[in-house]
């Protein structure tokens, strides 16, 4: 029996550029019990669908067909008075951006106190006890209830607003993208709480969300929405395992996967149509790799394709063989380049990678290493494939090749407050150590990623390498010179050769600046006063990251593009002095899936063709294993674990390392996560520690971990985990986790 | 997704003449051609200090009389307290001897008062544009260091702006105005000294906000010297928010000067609007009900000070959307 | 009260000090430095030099800057301010001590009026944003802050005391009446007393209630586009509690504190005002000490005023710190 049930649903926009149809007939039935996953990217409806069902539309929304019928009554039909009952009562909903949902001047326990007396007729009494009872089943503390949001962390105040939605016993809770924005292991967590309280209460849930691995981690049944139109609608299971249209099937492809790591991940290029004149045939036939002609004439319906499932494509009955090819990531690709071959003549490009993967397709695209690449293979000599020392210097051919790049004992310190200014506004000094004794190195062409929770000092490093931040202690060589020593034109050069791309695309760009004023800068600083020649290496290197035609973007403003675009502006103005070493500080956090594998291929591409050094800074460890060759885990400033990426994933030594991955959604459900066995809550980082600095969280604490430091130990693999579990104090005494050790380890 | 449709569709070619120009001072040249070309009543505004500039510079062509001479009829008497001539009943300035050529009458000694009101828009927009400047200026370069450099400037120009925080405004005019010889220049050198302060912080904490976005970074790493991140990356974004703190001081300015004019500390050989209103005053034009000496050179005061308001808003408009937005 | 708290409050206390040390500091060069000899006025050409050197010596003015410095910063630290020249045997305290109840009564009284106006009206705009009241309103309150106070009272003066004879002009009361006032209790029980204060309270008003409605109106604008406003409505709360009890709520903060600053700025301010209706305040004092040459008393007045406002600025401080409970902590969240 359906709970909620829309049909044929219509919801307009009225813009100045004219009326945007944001969905656009969507029919969606979500029966009592069941959780219903919404996916999709941004821009797609799914938002705006979440705001037709509860009806705050904002102003110059409108809805112009349909019906959205809840336990039999008609919602449109009811007066605004009798909406604002249901809402809360019947449907709760977790809002986009629910960390900012908590009045920031009013304790939380008030706040949802308040809810139960003003909206479920609870007595002072009543709503206290039930206050506690809502804090116990979401896993926060009662006594947290007198504190005011800004002492909540992210996670807590995720769990909080999930209590206050619970608070009046709802028959639909509506999630709007309830993990986005949070750590992993704090994700986990709410995912977990999520997973239990469906189980417990029975819950109907509708979740919204990008990623699909959140979908597979809590949901029974998908739903794909594309373009304002939902275009696949099925249980999990089956959906996960073989998607019955090209969208989804892309969307699979794209996301990294842990367990089932592919060489090549699919990007899905082009963008969703315009809205305000939708296509009249498929709306993604423009991105779809199996387009036919009838594609963009006949609209395909959502159409009973199996066994209780829907999509709607053309070519749906074909879909065994089309998922086959589907494999092959060159091929999505190909749909990139022949479009623009359509849309424009072009100089002719070089032809798209191939780098190994299935030869399902080899007819379709010739598989030709170009020339260049050649040439950095027999360069560099495939590097990535053989195992690196962790930390020494490199033996290759025999004879030592001197690093790029080397951090010998670097430590970072802030001081925040203190002085004469801090001591008038009544600040008192700390010392944050952002950074405590790391040391790696990194030679030409090899790729490096930094992991590890927010707080961990990831980022602190990274601006530490490209001199953004000068180190406190310890040296970084770069080509064997001190980059605290470096000025005027030891600098300028270094400067030149060392570059970071930013995790916001939207802010990376000088807003004021066309896109060719903000590539030229580099080359004007560095000296290059012929506008031509500068003309020549900005559309060089556009071309370069995949902007094409190139002239184009020249007199675009920041603003005009979209988020992969621009992204791949900050690459090209990176690499347009064609430095030797790169930081990519979360290179694709902000962006929208489907154009994610773009960007780290483009990345990954480029570093190889230029023999670029490469630092990836993410919280993301499957993105960080599909780039890079080896992967440092770092925790409180501290390097825990380093080694090669599959060694680091498959064979974690640290137990924070396996905290890490043991977090990570995996998009499928039916790979189960090993057990998480820590909790959130990073501290704070003003402390310096005598043992181990993991040893407050670490599920296998020992007594040794409190005032002995942690030998680094390293194994054939130059895998390096700092650990006492494989040390000579391994049979220290067991301690119980979090209660013992909460402090007599600092400084 | 409509940008990305217009990327798409932008024509390949037309691309020389644009992208090559952007420099800073054509940004902020748009930048102010938006504000006028949205905000309806900033280009009111403007367009009344347009009038009354022109005013203040053709004042002796437009003044029938010198504002300061008191005026003699045929007879050689006084003219004391004409009627402007359309109050004055038919006749009865005759009957008194009077010429009817007074348009807002004159004042108790017989000065001419539409002459005053004249010349008086000439003190209003000195004292309203270089207090404006001085302040804008002030306010710019302190919020600039302090933001961009931290450390020990910063706290320096900042406690000074606590300093200047402190001291109240018109009494500090006052006791300036005791110890200098009187003069409009007094309400200028005070608010150069005084009110740098909203400004400087303001654009201080607009630099801190600034300076920490990833372009700012990505010129650091590029190698781009504090001085080129200064003048093209950060000056470019933080000069609009002068010129509003400027339309705003230009108000001030004004209201500052007539009132420091009607306590009686201007120089009395100059005429501006404050000073003809403390003549009113005191000469007890108000008990009389003169509202012909009492009304216009106050409108003259709103109209101005209105003026600074409206650009003022329209620079806000333009700069902080999210306020206005409907 | 938690220890953040407390640190911040003395920390903004001895800041506070700081800034008044600055600027009585900065009063003594301007008034010893001052072209003009202090007592120039006082001494007229019949005194002798004797005389002359009797009178300066009385007033501590024979001595060494440095000397004088010292002994200026200790007669402030012990609120001893002088005696003035023009009103003789007045000490300087005596006078202002009569001046500051009554500059508070109109600064109060005014801001009182001006901030529930203010604070309604801009809750108001912000619900009616678009219409035509907001429009006319809007336009009617930047009128009021583009008129000068000054002229606004002496046309409220002509109409309300010389056409129709409605209310008084001037001052606090006849002098019969104000025989009978032994304390400010009795002037505070005194109809005549509050009858002069209709006009100065009112004409204030009108200027200050600009300020509130303003910053109320972006406040109420800025709040109600928050996550948690929104979340309100998600929860189904009724249109009038999410408007006063969420937004209008979290959009007062900044209004409170705007008013601990502006009973300091008002009490420096009302100057023009006091001086319109001949108001016995610290601001007409200031000016006919300042017209009189009366270097003592001018100095006083200053530095009353100036520590009025400092201490207003210092408890404005404390109060959006304990309003607001995430300012308190600020030093901590720094931290990240």
């Amino acid at each position: 029996m359906s709970i909620l049930s829309i049909r044929d649903l219509k919801v307009d926009y009225a813009t100045q550029e004219g009326t945007v149809q944001a969905v656009d007939g969507v029919s969606l039935d979500v029966d009592e019990g069941q959780q219903v996953g919404l996916i999709g990217e941004s821009g797609c409806g799914k938002t705006t669908l979440l705001k037709a069902i509860v009806q705050v539309l904002p102003r110059n929304g409108r809805i112009t067909a349909g019906k959205i019928m809840f336990k039999g009554i008609d919602m449109l039909q009811l007066s605004k008075a009798e909406m604002r009952q249901l809402r809360w009562r019947e449907i709760a909903t977790i809002p986009q951006a629910s960390m900012d949902s908590l009045n920031p001047v009013q304790r939380v326990g008030s706040q949802l106190m308040k809810l139960l007396r003003v909206r479920g007729g609870y007595d002072k009494r009543a709503a206290r006890r039930r206050a506690a009872d809502l804090f116990d089943l979401v896993g926060l503390d009662t006594e947290r209830l007198m504190h005011y949001p800004h002492e909540f962390s992210g996670g807590m105040k995720q769990r909080a607003v999930i209590a206050m939605a619970l608070a009046l016993e709802p028959s639909l809770l509506i999630a709007d993208e309830p993990v986005t924005a949070l750590d992993v292991i704090v994700q986990h967590q709410i995912l977990e709480v999520l997973r239990e309280l469906e189980q417990e209460l029975n819950l109907t849930v509708m979740l919204i969300t990008h990623d699909i691995s959140v979908v597979a981690q809590v949901c029974d049944s998908v739903a794909v929405m594309y373009a304002g139109r939902i275009v696949e609608q099925a249980a999990a299971q089956p959906f996960f395992h073989a998607p019955a249209h090209p969208y989804s099937l892309g969307l699979q492809q794209a996301f990294p996967n842990l367990a089932r790591p592919r060489d090549e991940l699919v990007s899905i290029e082009g963008y969703p149509p315009d809205l305000r004149e939708p296509p009249s045939g498929c709306r993604f036939a423009e991105r779809c790799p199996f387009v036919q002609d009838s594609c963009h004439d006949i609209d395909p319906r959502l159409e009973l394709v199996g066994d209780n499932r829907l999509a709607a494509c053309l070519r749906s009955g074909e879909m065994e063989t089309l998922r086959l090819q589907a494999e092959d990531p060159a091929l999505w690709q190909q749909v990139e380049v022949a479009q623009y071959f359509v849309d424009q003549p072009l100089p002719p490009a070089p032809s798209p990678k191939h780098q190994g993967g299935g030869d399902a397709l080899a007819g379709l695209i010739e598989p030709t290493a170009s020339p260049l690449e050649s040439a950095e293979e027999a360069a560099y000599g495939g590097i990535s494939k053989s195992p690196p020392n962790a930390l020494g210097g490199d033996l290759e051919g025999g004879r030592v090749v001197a690093p790029l790049l080397e951090m010998r004992d670097v430590s970072k310190r802030f001081k925040i407050g203190g002085g004469l200014a801090g001591l008038l506004r009544g600040d008192q000094e700390q010392t944050v150590y952002a950074v405590n004794n790391i040391s790696f190195t990194l030679r030409r062409g090899e790729s490096l990623g930094l992991a590890g929770e927010s707080g961990c000092g990831k980022s602190t490093t990274g601006k530490l390498l490209v001199k953004l931040l000068d180190a406190s202690d310890g040296e970084i060589l770069f080509d064997g010179a001190d980059l605290a020593g470096m000025e005027q034109d030891d600098l300028l050069n270094f400067r030149r050769r060392s570059q970071l791309m930013f995790q916001n695309p939207f802010e990376a760009l000088n807003p004021r600046f066309t896109l060719y004023r903000s590539l030229t800068e580099p080359l004007i600083i560095h000296g290059w006063k012929d506008e031509e020649a500068r003309l020549q290496r900005v559309i060089e290197t556009l071309d370069r990251v995949n902007l094409r035609p190139a002239e184009v973007f020249l007199d675009k403003y920041p603003h005009q593009l979209s988020g992969g675009q621009l992204q791949r502006v900050v690459l090209a103005r990176a690499l347009v002095l064609h430095p030797d070493f790169l930081v990519a500080d979360e290179p694709v956090s902000m962006l929208d899936v489907s154009v994610r594998a773009g960007i780290l291929n483009t990345t990954r591409r480029l570093a190889r063709e230029l023999g670029l050094a490469t630092v990836y800074i993410s919280h993301d460890l499957s993105l960080l294993q599909y780039t890079c060759d080896r992967i440092a885990i770092m925790y409180l400033g501290e390097i825990v674990e380093i080694g090669p990426s599959s060694e680091v994933i498959n064979n974690p030594q640290h137990p924070y390392t396996k905290a890490l991955i043991a977090a990570v959604p995996v998009p499928d459900p039916t790979i189960e996560n090993p057990p998480l066995r820590i909790q959130e809550g990073i501290p704070r980082p003003t402390e310096q520690f005598i043992g181990c600095p993991f040893a407050q969280r670490c599920p296998d604490v020992m007594e040794a971990c409190i005032d002995i430091r942690p030998p680094a130990i390293t194994d054939e693999y130059s895998h390096m985990a700092q650990c006492h579990l494989y040390g000579q104090h391994r049979d220290s005494p067991k301690l119980k986790p979090g209660a013992e050790v909460t402090s007599g380890n600092t400084r | 997704m409509q940008q990305e449709a217009m990327v798409r569709e932008g024509p390949p070619g037309k691309t020389t003449a644009q992208f090559r120009q952007g420099s800073a001072l054509r940004q902020l040249w748009e930048t102010n051609l938006e504000v006028f070309q949205r905000d309806k009543m900033a280009l009111f505004g403007l367009c009344i200090f347009a009038v009354f500039a022109l005013v203040a510079l053709l004042a002796p062509l437009i003044a029938p009389n010198d504002p300061l001479t008191p005026l003699k009829n045929a007879d050689g008497d006084w003219i004391k307290d004409a009627l402007p001539y359309w109050l004055a009943e038919p006749g009865e300035d005759e009957a008194e001897g009077y010429t009817n050529e007074f348009f807002l009458g004159t004042t108790n000694i017989g000065r001419d008062i539409f002459s005053q009101l004249i010349h008086g828009s000439r003190s209003a927009l000195l004292v309203g544009f270089s207090a404006a400047a001085a302040v804008a200026v002030i306010g710019t370069i302190v919020g600039l260091l302090a933001g961009y450099y931290g450390g020990w400037v910063d706290t320096v120009l900042m406690r000074a702006a606590d300093v200047a925080f402190g001291i109240p405004f018109i009494p500090f005019i006052i006791v300036i105005a005791a110890f200098f010889d009187p003069s409009i220049w007094n309400v200028v050198l005070a608010m150069a000294v005084l009110l740098w302060r909203d400004t400087g912080r303001v654009i201080r904490s607009q630099v801190l906000v600034i300076k920490e976005q990833a372009f700012v970074s990505a010129a650091r790493v590029s190698g781009a010297s504090d001085l080129r991140i200064i003048f093209v990356y950060i000056a470019p974004s933080i000069l609009p928010l002068s010129f509003l703190y400027g339309s705003f001081a230009i108000a001030w300015a004004i209201l500052t000067e007539a009132s420091v004019s009607f306590l009686g500390f201007s120089d009395p050989n100059t005429i501006s609007w404050g000073f003809m209103l403390q003549d009113a005053f005191l000469s007890l034009a108000l008990t009389r009900g003169a509202f012909y000496w009492i009304i216009p050179p106050g409108l003259c005061i709103m109209l101005t000070v209105m003026a600074g308001f409206f650009i003022g808003r329209g620079y806000e408009e333009v700069l902080f959307p999210r306020l206005r937005r409907m | 009260m938690n220890r953040g708290i407390a640190y911040y409050i003395l920390g903004r206390f001895l800041q506070s000090l700081m800034v008044l040390w600055i600027i009585v500091t900065l009063l003594f060069l301007l008034f010893r430095l001052a072209p003009s000899n202090p007592l120039a006025s006082y001494i007229d050409t019949t005194f002798t030099k004797e005389q002359e050197a009797a009178l300066l010596a009385r007033f501590g003015l024979d001595k060494p800057l440095g000397e004088q410095y010292i002994i200026y910063l200790l007669n402030l630290a012990r609120f001893e301010l002088g005696d003035t020249f023009s009103y003789s045997g007045k000490s300087v305290l005596d006078i202002l001590s009569a001046d500051l109840p009554n500059t508070i009564y109109l600064t109060l009284s005014s801001l009182l009026v001006a901030y529930a106006v203010g604070v309604l009206g801009g809750i108001a705009m912000a619900a009616l944003r678009g219409s035509l009241f907001e429009r006319v309103g809007t336009t009617f309150t930047l009128m009021t802050r583009a008129a000068p106070t000054f002229w606004v009272g002496m046309l409220l003066l002509s109409f309300f005391a010389f056409q129709w004879k409605l209310l008084p002009s001037a001052g606090i009361g006849p002098a019969v009446v104000r025989y009978r006032w032994e304390t400010e209790w009795d002037k505070l029980m005194s109809p005549v007393f509050w009858r002069h204060m209709i006009l100065p309270t009112f004409t204030l008003a009108l200027y200050l209630h600009g300020l509130p409605l303003l910053l109320m109106r972006s406040n109420m604008l800025e709040v109600l586009d928050q996550d948690y406003v929104t979340m309100s409505r998600l929860a189904g709360y009724s249109e009038w509690r999410v408007m006063i009890h969420t937004a209008a709520r979290n959009a007062m903060l900044p209004v409170l504190t705007a008013l601990t600053l502006g009973i300091g700025y008002s009490i420096g301010g009302n100057v023009v005002i006091e001086n319109v209706f001949s108001w016995p305040g610290l601001g007409r004092t200031l000016v006919r000490a300042v017209q009189q040459a009366d270097y003592p008393l001018a100095q006083g007045a200053f530095f009353l005023i100036a520590l009025i406002i400092v201490f207003m600025n210092f408890i404005a401080d404390i109060l959006y710190s304990l309003l607001d409970p995430r300012v308190g902590a600020s030093a901590q969240a720094q931290v990240s």
